[in-house]
């Protein structure tokens, strides 16, 4: 069953140069975790306040449920959309304890079972003991569960994420992301989720959607964002790629590290570039090789080498933290990845 | 959530749909400020029109007045009043920032009790405190000069506090604190490390305190300094018992006593003109001036040993407090029980013609609550507006909110009683009309109440609301509204304080026979019955002592 329906939508503000959202358009089955990822400003937390009902989308269409909830001549407020949500900065009310606020979205209902609701989900977040607790006397990731808590209490049709975890730090980030994503999977609740983090993404997400200057660049499984990049952009955010100019020969690609030998869909003699990211490029010392090491990054259980390339090009590759190599040193650098690589047109 | 449960038939949706999405555009947030802009568009209209009439009347007014004033006072009336607001606004900065320095930074003896100490004389009113201090060291008759005549056997000389000296010297006294306040939270959130970064950087204490603190404590000083100045310029009684003659006293006397009103509104045009270009300094200064903001890093500057200087900085400091605060009291409450003491004097502060003290008190108190009640429910509309949806509309309707500060309380009365008798005569010669003036001059304590306590509260919180069903009204009253309750009351608080202390509009304005206490101390100390207006004045300082000590309570360096 389709939870969520986002047709052509659409968002300008008045001082953007382009639109904050362009032409977004996609579908999220009931008990998946879509992850709209991207950098700063690309559109994603405009497209999460389009569906929430907390922005008025200039065009396009949202469909929760199989239901309207904004199209030409229907705009439905955020209180009659039935959605849960949880902000980036938790916005707990900080005059109503934490049984208080876990109840603020169920009022009109009878009172049992608004009791038997929050201790349900005071239960399940682990926070029964503190039921009577403020806000401001809770610990951050206290904060971010009573957050939860109050999104899933009504039982929404979708549970929208802003950047939940950002104000956390890292240990507890890991540990949260963890609890949450299994809290979610347990409750088989449908979840738009928000971040920049790439790995983030990965973790949560059952689908991604990449976003890019208002765009959806691409949209797809965690494994085929990554291996399998749509776009130039999309290859460099999900895994910090490089990119290596190459030409399409029979065969192959013939780039400056040698043949890539993969099925190319392009004629003969295509200008192209190659995505590569640090695991994908392998080396040995060589007095008459094609590249130089320029530094060593020491880090823990790999060293990250930065190499140049006769052409001037700086590419990163990984060695085991046993094998140390100096600066300076003369190598010979050959394309090994075990998977095709990405491949897109020059772009001049 | 189907196309029939649409919230407004599809007709009317088109053109609705256009004018949301026009405010839109102007705006970040969503929701149709459109109601809200039109309140807050309505209480601008509401403060601005008595400014923007004085001004019409003033370059209205015959060319023949214009000249009259021009040749014979315009210019000296405006020496005078750059004089004393410079010479008070350069004292008030000097005393009240070396005060708030003392108490926050240094070792001084009992500086917790200090802080209390500067601060109160805000509950004073200036010529109250003037008062005092008149009937003390009177060149003829003064109790100093009396004593020290009986003492010695032979007049001696003391300094009069009349003319510009006595009235520089008075104003300082009762205009410090806001320096004092400003400077203090300044001194107090001031990161120890700004201080260290300059002491690594080679430079020595004295040179780190005026190349780096004072000019990071700039914006405090600066807003206090044009508070005092605006407060000078609209301030009517101490002048006027002093004998300097400024802008404001000049117009009271055109006003009650030739009553001659397009001198008056020459006068108080060229005051209000005065005024805005102070108002626009200081709402250009007020956007930096975030110096209360803590961040969580913050750590207290180290206290500074004043060792061979404690003695005599402990006695400057007891020589301020004495002037500005014991002095005034304790001579007040001497006078009180003078006059409780002896029957006849009792009885006429009790009973003057029909009227006793306890309806001056009562005046006082319901003119300046309502006044305070009204206030802060028209910031709130404008505080909304402006907080919420910023925008250039929004915030040129918050800084239209502002006049009440540039436009004197004489100034007011004028305006008001021409405008009234023209559009509204049936509220001429109410209390009503007392209660608009100090509206008018007060809102802008009340916006900026609002504004800050608004911004404390995230967006977030509203649209958390929003989401969990409720609508923007529901919102509003069940999140936004208690969380912003306490920073509500304690601009009600500020505006009750200087409601009560409010003297030359309540002359003007007050139908006859409706006096408060302002208005009685006022009458009995300009015909020379100190002690009958003593017990009146102490019980005005003592009821403003509470709302100024609400106030203080919420301040960081009192906590």
């Amino acid at each position: 069953m389709i939870a969520l329906d986002v047709q052509h939508l659409s968002k300008r503000f008045y001082s953007g140069q382009y639109p904050a959202v362009n032409d977004v358009s996609f579908a999220m089955q009931q008990g998946e975790i879509l992850v709209l990822v991207g950098p700063s400003g690309c559109g994603k937390t405009t497209t999460l306040r389009l569906i929430a009902g907390l922005e008025r989308p200039d065009s396009g269409e949202i469909y929760l449920d199989g239901q309207v909830a904004a199209s030409r001549e229907i705009f439905l407020p955020p209180e009659q959309r039935g959605i849960g949500m949880v902000f980036q900065d938790h916005a707990l009310f900080p005059h109503l304890n934490v049984y208080d606020n876990i109840a603020f979205g169920l009022r009109g209902r009878p009172s049992v079972e608004i009791r038997q609701t929050v201790h349900e989900l005071l239960n399940m977040v682990g926070l029964e003991p503190l039921a009577k607790r403020y806000p401001h006397a809770l610990s951050g990731g206290e904060r971010q569960r009573v957050a939860l808590a109050r999104a899933l209490a009504p039982h929404p049709v979708l549970v929208l994420m802003d950047e939940p975890f950002s104000s956390l730090d890292t240990d507890l980030r890991l540990e949260m992301r963890e609890q949450v994503r299994s809290l979610l999977k347990a409750m088989n609740a449908s979840v738009v989720f928000v971040t920049h983090d790439q790995e983030e993404a990965l973790y949560m997400g059952d689908r991604l959607a990449v976003f890019q200057q208002g765009r959806l660049e691409q949209l797809g499984t965690p494994e085929q964002v990554f291996q399998n990049s749509a776009t130039r952009f999309v290859a460099e955010f999900m895994g910090n790629s490089a990119f290596l100019s190459g030409e399409v020969i029979p065969g192959g690609i013939q780039t400056e590290v040698g043949l890539v030998s993969q099925p190319v869909n392009l004629p003969t003699g295509s200008r192209v570039e190659l995505a590569v990211r640090v695991d994908d490029l392998d080396f040995y010392p060589d007095p008459t090789g094609n590249a130089v090491i320029v530094e060593r990054i020491f880090r823990g259980v790999q060293n990250v080498y930065r190499l140049r390339l006769d052409s001037g090009l700086t590419l990163q590759a990984f060695k085991e933290h046993i094998t140390m190599l100096p600066v300076g040193q003369r190598i010979q650098a050959k394309l090994n990845p075990g998977h095709p690589l990405n491949v897109f047109l020059a772009s001049h | 959530m189907n196309r029939s449960d649409a919230p407004m038939p599809p007709a009317l949706v088109s053109p609705l749909q256009r004018l949301r999405a026009a405010s839109n555009r102007l705006t970040t947030r969503s929701a149709s400020p459109t109601l809200l802009a039109g309140l807050a568009g309505l209480v601008a209209l509401f403060l601005v029109v008595p400014l923007v009439y004085i001004f019409l009347r003033a370059v209205g007014a015959d060319g023949e007045a214009w000249q009259r004033l021009l040749q014979a006072r315009l210019w000296k009336l405006l020496g005078n009043t750059l004089l004393l607001m410079l010479a008070v606004t350069g004292g008030a900065l000097v005393t009240g920032a070396s005060m708030a320095w003392l108490t926050e930074r240094s070792d001084l003896p009992g500086r917790k009790y200090f802080r209390w100490m500067f601060a109160l004389p805000l509950a004073i009113p200036a010529y109250i405190g003037g008062i005092v201090h008149l009937a003390l060291l009177r060149p003829r008759g003064g109790m100093l000069p009396r004593l020290l005549e009986n003492l010695l056997g032979q007049p001696v000389y003391t300094p009069s506090p009349l003319g510009f000296w006595g009235a520089a010297f008075i104003l300082i006294l009762f205009t410090f604190p806001y320096v004092y306040l400003l400077s203090g939270a300044a001194f107090r959130s001031q990161h120890a490390s700004l201080e260290e970064a300059a002491r690594m950087l080679g430079y020595r204490p004295l040179r780190t305190f005026f190349s780096v603190t004072l000019p990071a404590m700039r914006p405090g000083l600066l807003a206090g300094a044009l508070l005092v100045a605006l407060d000078i310029l609209a301030e009517y009684g101490t002048v006027a018992l002093l004998r300097y003659e400024t802008f404001s006293s000049a117009i009271f006397v055109q006003l009650s006593g030739r009553y001659d009103r397009s001198a008056a509104a020459v006068l108080s045009g060229v005051l209000v003109g005065l005024a805005v270009i102070i108002l626009w300094a200081e709402l250009r200064s007020q956007g930096q001036a975030r110096f209360t903001q803590m961040e969580s890093s913050w750590r207290p500057a180290p206290t500074i040993r004043l060792g061979k200087w404690r003695i005599p900085a402990l006695l400057v400091a007891a020589g301020v407090t004495f002037t500005s605060l014991l002095v005034p009291v304790g001579v007040l409450a001497t006078w009180s029980i003078q006059a409780v003491l002896d029957p006849d004097t009792l009885r006429s502060v009790l009973h003057s013609g029909s009227m006793g003290f306890s309806n001056f008190a009562w005046n006082s108190l319901w003119t300046s609550f309502l006044a305070a009640l009204l206030a802060i429910t028209l910031s709130v509309p404008v505080a909304l507006f402006s907080v919420r949806h910023p925008s250039r509309i929004s915030r040129f309707i918050a800084r239209v909110c502002q006049v009440g500060y540039a436009i004197p309380g004489v100034v007011i009365a004028l305006s008001l009683v021409l405008l009234v008798n023209r559009t509204l005569p049936f509220l001429y010669a109410t209390p009503f009309i007392v209660v608009i003036a100090y509206v008018l001059r007060h809102m802008p304590q009340a916006v900026r109440a609002s504004e800050a306590a608004l911004n404390q509260v995230s967006p977030t919180l509203e649209e958390a609301a929003r989401v969990s069903g409720r609508t923007p009204v529901q919102a509003l009253l069940q999140v936004t509204f208690p969380l912003i309750l306490p920073g509500l009351l304690a601009g009600g608080a500020l505006v009750f304080l200087t409601s009560l202390k409010e003297l030359p509009a309540t002359l003007l304005l007050r139908p006859a026979g409706f006096d408060t206490l302002a208005v009685r101390v006022w009458m009995w100390a300009n015909d020379g019955f100190y002690v009958q207006a003593a017990p009146a004045a102490l019980f005005l300082v003592l009821i403003s002592a509470v709302p100024l000590s609400f106030l203080l309570r919420r301040e960081q360096i009192f906590k």
